[in-house]
């Protein structure tokens, strides 16, 4: 079943800078599709799409018009793990994880006990358990990511959206956010994420989507799209590929 | 629990701190044969208490709103220039001759929350800094603005009379407070204050990034505007009639989270039980300690001021906007 649908999807900002022109592709429920492209080729619009943050008639969504829902209904369908959050306020772990209940909470509820044992479970699964009690601006900048999927995780949603979930990460919380991701795959959870590492990119995702100038350059199967004249159309600067003790890299 | 007690309490204490008939502490045993004690207690100390404790908590509950509204521990509705802004709009109705309350009250709120709109809408068109750089940028230049234009209101002032009530205004003071000023702005305030209260989850989802906020089920330039308007003007009706009262609003948040952790649940009516008390007793204060009466924006100042900066000093983990 296909979660998402973008039809001839095209947005301009009010300044008249042409972010995305007609781009169609489709996302079945359960897959993991990487959103590749440069700076500035519309991968950043096009997750504020899929949030509803600009209306847009072209996109469907568990095959109603996403701009017919509401917002609460909206999260709890997609939820958001953004590229970083500037913390100001010290939240405990568990209080930022209980946000992602929101959607789910009526007007003047505050969060039951079933919400703060969905918190508690989503702090463990990142590997932050123990840590509930804990000041968010204490945290170093892996748990920072982990605790951002965490949020997202509680949300309970169908979909994950993620903006670019590695671009600060060392390479063993690179690691660690890869594998967290597959297994939330594994579990049936559809995954649609923007990166630069194509390598990450390569590991996690069974679908692809390329933009390229705002325009669609490729979309479909990784197996199929995903190669070293396309990745070098797609970025501009020759791609290549090596094989360290049997994986291949790109670079 | 033991914050509403300890606030009741001293509101209790106070009722008897006076300078009738005698400077400092009396419990008057004969008040009900005492007329004149008797209205004092009534009259003037009872409303008095009353507006400090309804003053404390609003200024509290909006300090703390714009604080997480704009997702920035060192705000308050004061630094974008609502204060100057409400200020000069009292000034004006004061000097044009408005004789009733209610129209210097409606003039200080429009005024208030168009000082308001005016930073926020500058603050998007400053080519410098951040965005919480900007706003604050943008609510100097409009405090600014509205400082300069309140002084030529002042040289204009008939000496005798709107002088001195426009100067009331600048230093802030709760010596006019009576029943029916208090009623006067009771309904508005309270329900303010219930609205604020009762959207405290939305503040905490408000405080978070715009795409956050958003991706968890609210929409935040809607919320936002809404909430904007409502802690406004809350304060601009409150200091319509108490005049300018600052840093209750600032730093009455910072010590509610520093005792109750960052999620408004309990913070913000923590915050607000807080403010209620720390007003409550800088008028205490500002009307016994010297025979004459200090005005209470200035020990609001005094005080606020140094909690500021031990809270600042002590722990750098809120301030880092």
């Amino acid at each position: 079943m296909n979660i998402l649908e973008l039809k001839g999807v095209s947005f301009t900002y009010p300044s008249g800078t042409e972010a995305l022109k007609e781009v169609s592709f489709t996302v079945e429920e359960g897959s993991a599709v990487a959103l590749l492209g440069s700076n500035g080729a519309g991968k950043s619009t096009l997750l504020d799409l899929l949030l509803g943050i600009h209306a847009n008639g072209a996109i469907t969504l568990c095959g109603r018009p996403l701009a017919s829902y509401g917002r609460k209904e909206v999260g709890r369908l997609i939820a958001l793990v953004p590229q970083s959050e500037q913390f100001n306020f010290s939240f405990s772990l568990l209080d930022y994880t209980l946000f992602g209940r929101s959607p789910y909470l009526s007007q003047m509820q505050s969060p039951t006990a079933l919400d703060a044992q969905i918190a508690w479970e989503a702090l463990a699964e990142v590997g932050l358990a123990g840590f509930e009690e804990r000041s968010i601006t204490s945290l170093s900048g892996g748990e920072h990511q982990l605790l951002l999927l965490a949020r997202a995780i509680a949300q309970q949603s169908r979909i994950l959206l993620l903006d670019e979930p590695t671009s600060a990460l060392d390479p063993a919380n690179r690691k660690r956010t890869l594998s967290l991701l597959q297994r939330l795959h594994n579990r049936g959870k559809t995954l649609f994420f923007s990166t630069h590492d194509v390598n990450f990119a390569a590991e996690l995702a069974t679908h692809v989507v390329m933009l390229k100038g705002g325009r669609l350059l490729a979309a479909g199967p990784k197996e199929e799209v995903v190669n070293t004249a396309m990745l070098t159309t797609l970025y501009g600067t020759e791609m290549r590929t090596k094989t360290i003790d049997g994986q291949t890299f790109m670079y | 629990m033991a914050m509403i007690a300890a606030t009741l309490l001293f509101a209790l204490l106070s009722l008897f701190f006076g300078r009738y008939p005698k400077p400092g502490f009396y419990v008057p045993l004969d008040g009900r044969s005492n007329a004149l004690m008797h209205s004092i207690l009534v009259n003037v100390r009872l409303p008095r208490i009353a507006l400090a404790l309804l003053a404390g908590s609003m200024l509290s509950a909006s300090g703390y709103a714009f604080q997480m509204l704009f997702s920035n521990p060192l705000v308050e509705p004061g630094f974008l220039g609502v204060s100057q802004g409400s200020a000069f709009g009292a000034a004006l109705m004061i000097v044009l001759g408005a004789s009733s309350t209610v129209t210097v009250q409606i003039s200080a709120t429009i005024f208030g929350l168009f000082a308001l709109t005016a930073s926020y809408v500058l603050a998007r068109h400053f080519r410098f800094g951040g965005w919480l750089l900007r706003l604050v940028l943008s609510g100097i230049a409009v405090s600014a603005i509205f400082s300069s234009a309140l002084a030529v209101v002042k040289l204009v002032a008939e000496p005798t009379k709107d002088l001195q009530d426009i100067t009331f205004w600048m230093m802030g003071g709760l010596w006019n407070a009576s029943w029916g000023q208090l009623l006067s702005i009771l309904p508005v305030v309270l329900l303010c204050e219930a609205i604020i209260i009762t959207e405290r989850w939305k503040l905490n989802l408000l405080s978070l990034g715009e795409k956050t906020s958003f991706s968890v089920g609210i929409n935040p330039k809607r919320d936002r505007t809404i909430l904007l308007a409502v802690a406004t003007v809350g304060t601009t009706l409150v200091i319509s009639v108490t005049g300018l009262i600052g840093w209750v609003g600032l730093i009455t948040p910072h010590l509610a989270r520093k005792l109750f952790g960052s999620e408004s649940s309990f913070s913000l009516p923590a915050s607000m039980v807080v403010g209620s008390f720390f007003l409550l007793v800088s008028d205490t204060i500002g009307r016994t300690l010297l025979p004459t009466e200090i005005p209470i924006g200035l020990v609001t100042s005094l005080f606020g001021a140094m909690i500021f900066i031990i809270i600042l000093t002590l722990k750098h983990q809120e301030g880092k906007a």
